[in-house]
């Protein structure tokens, strides 16, 4: 069998006090684009960090290829970085930024000079060559941060929230950039993020950390459609997260009684819960439905409307059921258009039973 | 009309914050041309003044300026003082290099802030009152010679040297510089060292290939200051380097106390301000050129 590129074992890192990283273990293929994704202070950077050698594991081990990489000094790996800052030499141009990691592994000047105008030319900057980086825009910034990191022909590429500074146009552009580049590469990219959008965008695989732990793995669509516990369905957003008490339970399916009423959800994979438990189960706004008379079968919330949040073609409602707790719906606004929510006095929130996700009880 | 009164009615503003402005100004531009400009000037003209039995006259002659110019005891005090000043000041830039790199890279933020503070304390004492105290170590009987003697080693000749000058040259400016090169390299940015780190730089080369570059600014100023502060000092190269040859400030003083030769000294005064002027501006000049070629 042949070892994966990257593989965490029951790594853990502490500041002092601070766990930032906790246990983590997961393993990364040969040229697969991976989004480790979280809130600020997840533990997300400094995973990234402990496999450019920046930060030292206090426990565990970080494996390349399966060499153990705990005490491989940074400037011997070849693990470049993109910082968030892009971190360009200042008192460089554009060309000699590129040229550093070239120069440090002894190429001499010419081939140097070569490679490191080759990859501007792809990066679509070569006539900025000899430009200061104080005078050049944010995305040819970006751009030279990019050659400067893959012209040493690594690998792997780890990228740290590098687009968090860009307008949203330009965010969208890189984007693009950075997959296509990954694909001609055939490179390992693990990309940094707190931007849903961002991961799912670019990521064959995610990884979403909280509090120093992994909160779940799995392709966009699976975090999405199938979130593993309540912290991932809130991060991702727009979920309605629905808690009660276990009733009834078969092998397959489950009742849980809440405030709002009581629902039967499919359990996946999930074990059989004991009878009295509390349990969660989601219904992501997209697969809700609403309707102004009341659904004569399934499950139904009745609520009333706040607000609505209008972004082009989608609209989001913002529902209150009778027991207080805010609702999401999110529909096509051409949809939307037909009804006449204003003058009805109650709206239904309705769902598909097998469209619930049952997540268990935390 | 209410136009035409609006615009009085902003011009009057302009005056009154003008005026405003003036009255903060105005102290400091006093100062300066009372305690700076008008000294300097007055000094200037001095050069071309004679002196007429043990008495300086007003006048407008050269032949101070050719006097002194043109002995060559002039020259060689200049050149030992530029030596003497250039040696003690890449001395004190090396030594200070290592002390600033720990506090601004490795030690905490409070082992920093104490550091500073220890760095401040020996400006509490007189200059002169350190100075003598190195005769205590410096002396052929002193503490360095004594403890060399248990290896059977010495006695060195360590006072009246250019050695014991440089001694003092430093003890002036080395608490200064280190804390002017611990605030240019602890503004570095952390994440363009372990970018160079990143890309295979060892951490050695990279003193060089980054720390140096970025920290350029703050380390020529303090170069800039101690180079100044060495080449003026009296106290060092008269009490430790025992005067003799004279360095330029010892030059002022005994041409002054030689016939009452003020104007002489003049010269000699401005000699080095205009050295001086030159050596800050070509200092200023290389510290903020944008780029190394």
């Amino acid at each position: 069998m042949v070892a994966p590129l990257v593989e965490f074992r029951s790594v853990v890192k502490r500041f002092d006090d601070f766990v930032a990283v906790e246990r983590v273990n997961f393993t990364i293929e040969a040229g697969e684009f991976v989004a480790i994704m979280g809130p600020s202070g997840c533990g997300k950077t400094t995973t990234l960090r402990m496999l450019a050698g920046l930060e030292a594991p206090s426990e565990g081990e970080v494996l390349m290829e399966g060499r153990v990489m705990n005490d491989v000094p940074a400037h011997e790996r070849d693990t470049p970085l993109v910082w968030q800052s892009l971190a360009l030499f200042p008192f460089l141009n554009a060309r000699e930024n590129v040229e550093f990691g070239l120069q440090m592994r002894g190429v001499a000047a010419a081939e140097r000079r070569r490679r490191a105008l080759e990859w501007l030319d792809r990066m679509e900057i070569a006539e900025f060559a000899e430009r200061d980086i104080a005078s050049l825009s944010g995305g040819q910034k970006q751009r030279v941060a990019l050659a400067r990191s893959l012209v040493i022909e690594p690998r792997i590429l780890l990228l740290d929230e590098p687009l968090s500074a860009l307008d949203a146009n330009l965010v969208i552009r890189m984007q693009s950039v950075l997959t296509k580049l990954q694909r001609e590469l055939g490179i390992t990219f693990v990309y940094v993020t707190h931007s849903q959008s961002e991961a799912f965008a670019m990521a064959d695989r995610v990884v979403i950390m909280s509090r120093g732990h992994i909160a779940q793995i799995g392709s966009p669509k699976d975090i999405y459609r199938a979130p593993a516990n309540r912290f991932v369905a809130e991060f991702v957003g727009r979920n309605n997260i629905i808690t009660g008490t276990v009733g009834k339970a078969t092998a397959k399916t489950v009742t849980i009684d809440g405030s709002l009423g009581s629902f039967t959800v499919d359990l996946g994979q999930h074990e059989k819960p004991r009878q009295g438990d509390t349990a969660r189960f989601v219904v992501a706004a997209d697969l809700a439905q609403i309707s102004t008379a009341k659904p004569r079968r399934g499950n139904a919330i009745a609520c009333s409307l706040i607000s609505e949040e209008f972004i082009g073609s989608v609209v989001t409602l913002f529902l209150e059921a009778e027991d207080g707790s805010e609702l999401k719906v999110q529909l096509q606004e051409r949809e939307l258009s037909k009804m006449d929510l204003k003058q009805a006095a109650t709206i239904y929130l309705s769902w598909a039973a097998d469209q619930a996700h049952y997540i268990g009880a935390d | 009309m209410s136009e035409a009164t609006s615009t009085t009615a902003a011009s009057s503003a302009a005056r009154q914050s003008s005026v405003f402005k003036l009255t903060f100004r105005l102290p400091i531009i006093i100062w300066q041309s009372l305690f700076f400009i008008g000294p300097l000037c007055f000094m200037v003209a001095m050069s071309f003044f004679i002196v007429r039995n043990y008495r300086m006259q007003e006048d407008f002659v050269m032949k101070n300026w050719l006097k002194m110019l043109g002995r060559d005891y002039f020259w060689d005090s200049y050149v030992l003082t530029w030596g003497l000043a250039g040696i003690g000041t890449v001395v004190t830039m090396l030594v200070a290099f290592p002390a600033a790199y720990t506090l601004a890279f490795k030690a905490s933020e409070a082992v920093r802030r104490w550091a500073i503070f220890m760095l401040i304390i020996p400006f509490f004492t007189s200059y002169l009152v350190r100075i003598f105290s190195w005769y205590v170590i410096l002396a052929e009987s002193g503490v360095i010679n004594a403890g060399l003697s248990y290896l059977g080693l010495g006695p060195f000749v360590m006072l009246n040297t250019k050695f014991g000058t440089v001694v003092g040259y430093m003890t002036l400016t080395l608490p200064l510089v280190i804390i002017l090169q611990t605030f240019a390299l602890a503004n570095i940015d952390r994440s363009l060292v372990e970018a160079a780190f990143n890309l295979g730089c060892r951490p050695f080369r990279t003193i060089y290939r980054v720390i140096l570059p970025m920290a350029r600014t703050g380390l020529i100023i303090a170069a800039v200051f101690c180079f100044i502060l060495s080449f003026g000092d009296f106290v060092s190269p008269y009490y430790l380097g025992g005067s003799k040859p004279p360095t330029l400030p010892i030059l002022i003083v005994d041409t002054v106390k030689s016939g009452q030769q003020w104007p002489r000294a003049a010269v000699v005064a401005v000699v080095m301000m205009v050295t001086l002027f030159v050596v800050a501006f070509a200092g200023i000049m290389a510290a903020y050129r944008r780029r190394v070629g």
